[in-house]
């Protein structure tokens, strides 16, 4: 990943001094910013709706690879770069600021939840009630990018970054008794855990320095017990990452490693499996984002109303924690908590993952799929808004503005 | 004398073909998104009690939204046991499949006869019903359908579910994730006949790879102008409530749509297969 960054720029940059815009360095800004997930779902969308018998026997066949095994190494990432953020020098590191924002992500789960069991109360369709831990999803990736694309370093970033993280581990936990994966609880997978986690930290004790071990060995022990035991195996490199090699981090660089003096880091986990995360995020879109128009429903509805719900109940949950005495960051006023609430708004693919945990293949999936990928409309919500506001790169001095 | 009498007379017994008796013919009705409790189910629910006053049968499939309201002891009351009270007065069974209005724990619901269980089969006589749920399709439910299935031996085998996987309703029209994953089922199987719901309207298909599908969804409801007819469809009505009656002999499944006011707006057989 960090050479890909300093390709990046380097090609955009060509690109730009010539005035053209070349294949690789299209490839290269689309790689960079988690573009395929959403070129994935498009695709999806457009496939379900012309050839949806193919498009439904390509996606059944596709699903247990895809939402089993390529997504390990997209949560296996996301758990590298969390826990290296939250090294010394990394946006998440203190901790002093994570209050505010777990408020926030509480108050946004509540508010979602709300709006989301109203709406089906409503519209009488029980079956959709224990929908609503689906409603935490916050798709971290996406609103990342859109926070730091408004933002650039900014303490927003760490506090949506605080959010989401937050938000989705709440929606995991409530998730966690109806997951509905084929594990078979087979028993034994205490013992496997324990077996993963225990030779990770051993290889750690040895000074391993190369991750294959971590992933293949431990990885491969952690996916087969989670899956015995009926829990996403697509986890299984969440609890191995802490112990993999880790560098240091710049503030409001996730997902953007830093160089070693070579300009590599080869060793490093994300380095290595940057486009492999890409191609699995592709087919994570592809896979699970076709819908068929017609399934359009309450459900869908629902979906979107959460998304409006935890909006309000991030800038709710903000303003008690406030009254209770607690302070913002510097730099963050409520013009830019507006902004980050709308980009939280997006749960794309932490609400598609909940929402295939939570629902099998059918119409009530489809219906909440629908409105999942119906709320990415909080991306171009809350560039409007950052512009309304004149916050972010929209301010008028924006030199001052940014740190 | 007298023995050559007997054997004449059982010669002549033996030379008759056999007449088809009651017990051969299984006959039921449908009904589907029929639980609003308003007029229109009332007199959908008067009509099938006039018709079984002709066309006596004992068993009702419900298609799932059999209630549109929150489940309680009113509602069950308004929008299923009044509607239909003639026919739960003479031990009409109603056996039921839910849809995405109903509440789950309805399943226990003692007039639907579900004994608690999302999905189920039962036979009557040479006819085996596979109720199906369609609202949570998952793989236990699937595995269960293909061994039931499999070890079937009647000889007509007929699916209903709430969601329709052929249909050119324009609301919802057909589920194709669902039917990916059930046709192929019902192709292996010999399923000859599925019954849904969901779009509010009536539809009869052409039969699709070998299997007549029926969309039965106003019971009560109704969507005017719900249908978009298309070369699959082979009857359709979007203007009146109307339920089904069904007779299935050892040859054919016959059928009448039969509306509100009393009109048969849809007849015709369906064969049995050979293979089958």
């Amino acid at each position: 990943m960090t050479t890909h960054a300093v390709h990046l720029r380097r090609t955009t940059g060509a690109a730009q001094a010539t005035g053209r815009i070349t294949a690789s360095g299209v490839l290269h800004f689309v790689t960079g910013h988690y573009l395929l997930l959403p070129i994935g779902a498009v695709v999806a969308l457009l496939w379900a709706n012309i050839a949806p018998e193919s498009y439904f026997n390509v996606a059944r066949v596709m699903a247990f690879p895809v939402n089993a095994i390529a997504m390990v190494f997209f949560f296996g990432l996301l758990a590298q770069e969390i826990f290296e953020e939250m090294m010394p020098g990394g946006a998440l590191h203190d901790r002093r600021r994570w209050p505010v924002p777990i408020i926030a992500a509480a108050g946004g789960t509540l508010g979602a939840a709300a709006a989301y069991t109203a709406s089906i109360r409503s519209a009488t369709v029980p079956m959709f009630l224990d929908g609503w831990p689906i409603m935490a999803g916050i798709d971290v990736v996406f609103a990342y990018f859109i926070v730091r694309a408004i933002f650039h370093r900014h303490p927003a970033v760490t506090f949506l970054l605080v959010v989401a993280l937050a938000s989705n581990a709440m929606g995991f936990i409530a998730l966690a008794p109806t997951f509905l994966f084929d594990g078979s609880r087979a028993g034994g997978s205490g013992v496997l855990m324990a077996a993963a986690v225990g030779l990770a930290a051993w290889l750690r004790r040895k000074e391993v320095r190369v991750f294959w071990p971590y992933v293949l060995v431990c990885g491969a022990l952690s996916w087969l017990a989670l899956y015995l035991e009926g829990f996403p195996p697509a986890l299984a490199l969440a609890p191995i990452v802490p112990f993999m090699p880790h560098t240091r981090r710049r503030l409001g660089e996730l997902f953007e490693d830093e160089v070693d003096a070579t300009g590599h880091s080869p060793r490093h986990y994300e380095h290595v499996w940057h486009y492999h995360v890409q191609i699995a995020l592709l087919l994570f879109g592809l896979v699970n984002a076709g819908v068929m128009l017609t399934g359009y429903g309450e459900g869908t509805d629902a979906t979107v109303l959460a998304a409006v719900g935890r909006t309000a109940g991030i800038l709710l949950a903000t303003a008690a924690a406030l009254a209770l005495g607690l302070h913002l960051p510097a730099q963050l006023s409520w013009r830019e908590l507006i902004v980050v609430a709308l980009a939280a708004a997006v749960g794309l693919t932490f609400s598609l993952y909940f929402a295939i945990a939570l629902f099998p293949a059918g119409p009530l999936l489809a219906e909440i799929k629908l409105g999942a990928l119906m709320t990415a409309a909080g991306l171009p919500l809350a560039f409007v808004a950052a512009w309304l506001l004149r916050v972010g790169r929209f301010h008028p001095r924006l030199h001052s503005y940014r740190r | 004398m007298k023995h050559i009498l007997l054997c004449l007379v059982f010669a002549a017994l033996a030379a008759v073909p056999r007449a088809q008796t009651v017990a051969d013919v299984v006959r039921f009705a449908v009904i589907g998104d029929s639980g609003t409790g308003g007029d229109a189910q009332y007199q959908v629910g008067r009509q099938m009690a006039s018709s079984r006053s002709r066309s006596p049968f004992d068993l009702v499939l419900m298609l799932g939204d059999n209630l549109y309201r929150r489940a309680s002891p009113e509602v069950y009351a308004s929008a299923f046991e009044r509607p239909y009270a003639a026919l739960l007065a003479d031990n009409v069974k109603f056996v039921a499949v839910l849809g995405n209005h109903d509440s789950p724990e309805s399943v226990t619901y003692p007039g639907w006869n579900m004994n608690g269980q999302r999905y189920f089969s039962f036979t009557r006589n040479h006819v085996r019903f596979f109720a199906i749920d369609t609202n949570v399709l998952d793989a236990k439910q699937l595995e269960w359908l293909e061994q039931t299935l499999g070890t079937s031996r009647e000889l007509w085998k007929i699916a209903y579910f709430h969601h329709p996987i052929y249909s050119n309703g324009k609301r919802h029209g057909s589920n194709v994730e669902l039917r990916v994953r059930l046709e192929p089922l019902f192709l292996r199987h010999g399923v000859q006949v599925v019954f849904s719901g969901h779009d509010h309207m009536y539809e009869r298909l052409k039969p699709q790879k070998g299997i007549t599908y029926f969309v039965v969804g106003s019971g009560g409801q109704l969507r005017e102008g719900g249908v978009r007819r298309s070369e699959t469809t082979a009857a359709a009505n979007d203007q009146e409530q109307l339920f089904l009656l069904v007779d299935v002999d050892r040859e054919a499944l016959r059928f009448q749509a039969i509306t509100r006011n009393g009109a048969v707006i849809d007849s015709g057989a369906v064969p049995r297969q050979p293979s089958t």
